[in-house]
């Protein structure tokens, strides 16, 4: 009787295990083998020639990575894009969902509107912006009164800001998409009891719709910060790190490095590093939002 | 607004401290709801006294949630006027109306602990909050939530959500409650308990409500009063007793009562003083004042209403039917029976009546009262 029901339950955890296999095995070769043979490749030197053998420096070549000021300072150059981008476009995608969540005529048009960077590529948004903010011929370089002149673009205060408003505008349709959901399944009944209770829009908003949002917002942030800190095309269209790094990311060092310089060994500590935040970071987010976010079950 | 008023010698409130909110009639008058083409309310002229507890009944889609929401202002009237008290409040927002509503889903806050829930109207009318703690313990004491404050709706029964529902509501003693039928998520036990506490706490309270239903035995057995409405239009409002008794029309006839009042139509044949209809499978006899209204009003042909205890299975009867499916309660059987044209026709009986099988032929006979209707306008005929 007791051996019976063992074996039922190895039979079941074997047809359990037979249903995860095909997910194991293309993870296996497309992400933890990577990831373990860049971690590997941290602990060699390129040689400055391609010819030579790599050499074997163990952990001195993260150490020295880690230490340096140039890491230091593409990691706070990656934090700051990440606090543009991700509190920005939260607080524009929310306001735009909330706007176009009101029952009208036509609204339609506009959620259409507000959700198409869905379907923009970073590179086709990146070079739209490009030209506007380009020095001769940009609108917004005319607009911002910088006709002439050296460009947005190139401006060392301004480029930062700028490759973020670019990011923001091509997340908006996503975020939009995100918070008009979960805004949409925020129940009719409980805005209604909450008006007949006596709170105004604002209160309504705050107190009733926002906890209920907090869930797609967490799922925002994260999504959010991920893709913050592997932003990429946008930089390499717009400055390619520049002007004199001053929008030279994480990432985009990370890419210099490995195709640029022929850095392997560089380049494999810095997506160590890389991998390494995101992971401590998802781990902060959830823990810090498990105690503010409430789900409906 | 949210003073403590204490009436101290009103016994209907003794073990509430916190006093009976001043009750206010609401009053409909000619109030019509259009949804683009969609009539949903047509011309309503409606009067819920202070204090009363009035039952709005009808089949879904009849528009007597639309009532209840125009009533709180969630909906502005197409035309007409509503009144609460004797404020004329077609522009006044909800908030400003002094109005509970107690929703079918409840509607309770999810993220919010039951306090949370039972104080938001008080939070948003910037009650203090030593004000607010003590008439949120008062209120959930009474209806026996004190327990259960720091829980989540999730983590409450169907009941317990309905009482933190109706804590929500009271809590703010508003002139006016709204119930959009409060009970119908509840199972069949928990509703009859339900059923007499909200009378007793309406009794409590001396508040008045409007209490939305599609479930005639509700209406009844709550409402002092019983307004029955049909595609947005108000067919009869009066007691329980009166809808049964005296049906306004076809329609209020065939809603009310469990089964519903058998209707039947067919040709008058007068002979002297006396009046008969042919109705499939026979014939009734009609009382002579009956006679004579028909005669007055020179129908040819009438609809009769006769409710199933006013028939009986009796050999001396005089319409054929055969019993095509018994239904025992254990105190009372319902017999259904076809006439001869396909018709069902419904017979109550006693526990100890006649015993009756599927297939049977019988004879019915009418004991009780017959009620006639114009067959055309479907208006009751009076005696």
């Amino acid at each position: 009787m007791h051996s019976r029901r063992l074996s039922r339950v190895v039979r079941e955890a074997g047809v359990g295990y037979l249903f995860v296999l095909p997910a194991v095995v293309i993870f296996a070769i497309f992400v933890f083998y990577p990831l373990v043979k860049t971690a590997y490749l941290g602990f060699f030197a390129t040689p400055p020639t391609p010819n030579l053998p790599a050499r074997y420096v163990g952990l001195s070549q993260y150490r020295s990575v880690f230490s340096s000021a140039d890491f230091r300072d593409s990691l706070w150059r990656t934090v700051q894009f990440v606090l543009y981008t991700v509190p920005g476009g939260l607080v524009l995608g929310l306001a735009l969902a909330t706007l176009a969540n009101q029952r009208m005529a036509g609204i339609r048009i506009f959620r259409t509107i507000f959700s198409s960077t869905v379907a923009t590529s970073t590179a086709v948004a990146s070079v739209i912006f490009f030209t506007l903010l380009d020095p001769q011929v940009g609108l917004l370089s005319y607009w911002l009164g910088q006709r002439g002149g050296s460009g947005v673009l190139q401006s060392s205060s301004l480029a930062l800001p700028a490759v973020s408003v670019v990011t923001i505008w091509q997340n908006i349709g996503f975020t939009f998409i995100l918070m008009s959901a979960a805004l949409q399944s925020v129940p009719d009944d409980l805005l209604e009891a909450a008006r007949i209770d006596g709170a105004a829009s604002w209160t309504r908003f705050r107190r009733i719709i926002l906890p209920l949002l907090s869930p797609m917002i967490f799922f925002a942030v994260i999504i959010g910060v991920i893709g913050g800190f592997q932003a990429f095309g946008q930089i390499d269209i717009l400055t390619q790190g520049g002007p004199n790094h001053h929008t030279l990311v994480l990432i985009y060092d990370l890419y210099q490095q490995a195709f640029q310089y022929n850095n392997a060994g560089y380049a494999a500590v810095l997506s160590v590093a890389l991998f390494s935040i995101l992971l401590v970071l998802t781990f902060v987010q959830f823990w810090y939002f498990q105690r503010r976010v409430f789900y409906v079950q | 607004m949210v003073g403590s008023v204490v009436h101290p010698g009103n016994p209907a409130t003794e073990g509430l401290t916190f006093g009976p909110p001043a009750a206010s009639s609401v009053a409909l008058q000619s109030v019509s709801k259009y949804f683009g083409e969609v009539s949903a309310v047509s011309d309503l002229t409606l009067e819920a006294q202070a204090g009363e507890f009035l039952a709005l009944l009808g089949p879904s889609g009849c528009g007597k949630s639309t009532v209840l929401r125009l009533v709180a202002g969630l909906e502005t009237p197409s035309a007409g006027i509503i009144r609460i008290g004797d404020e004329e409040v077609n522009d006044v927002d909800p908030k400003d109306r002094d109005v509970a509503m107690v929703f079918q889903t409840y509607a309770l806050y999810p993220h919010l602990s039951v306090a949370r829930n039972i104080e938001f109207p008080l939070r948003s009318r910037r009650v203090p909050v030593a004000e607010r703690k003590r008439l949120v313990a008062e209120v959930a004491l009474s209806l026996r939530l004190d327990e259960l404050l720091d829980r989540k709706p999730v983590q409450l029964s169907g009941g317990q959500r309905q009482r933190v529902a109706l804590a929500r509501a009271i809590v703010r003693r508003p002139r006016v409650f709204l119930m959009d039928e409060p009970l119908s998520n509840l199972d069949a036990q928990l509703r009859v308990e339900m059923r007499a506490e909200l009378v007793e706490l309406h009794a409590r309270l001396g508040i008045t409500i409007m209490y939305v239903t599609h479930d005639q035995i509700e209406a009844m057995t709550m409402g002092h009063r019983i307004a029955i409405m049909n595609n947005g239009v108000l067919q009869q409002v009066d007691t329980p007793q009166v809808v049964h008794d005296r049906p306004a029309n076809a329609f209020v006839a065939g809603f009310i009562g469990s089964p519903p009042m058998n209707i039947l139509r067919g040709r008058v044949v007068q002979s002297g003083d006396e009046a008969l209809v042919d109705v499939p499978g026979g014939r009734l006899l009609l009382s002579p004042a009956h006679a004579s209204a028909l005669r007055r009003l020179g129908l040819t042909e009438t609809v009769v209403g006769v409710r199933p205890e006013a028939l009986a299975i009796d050999p001396a009867g005089t319409i054929a039917a055969t019993v095509s499916l018994v239904e025992s309660l254990g105190h009372e059987q319902h017999i259904a029976c076809r006439l001869p044209d396909g018709r069902l026709v419904m017979v109550r009986l006693g526990r100890d009546q006649v015993l009756i099988h599927t297939g049977d032929s019988v004879t019915l006979t009418a004991t009780g009262a017959l009620h006639l209707f114009d067959p055309s306008t479907g208006d009751r005929i009076d005696a």
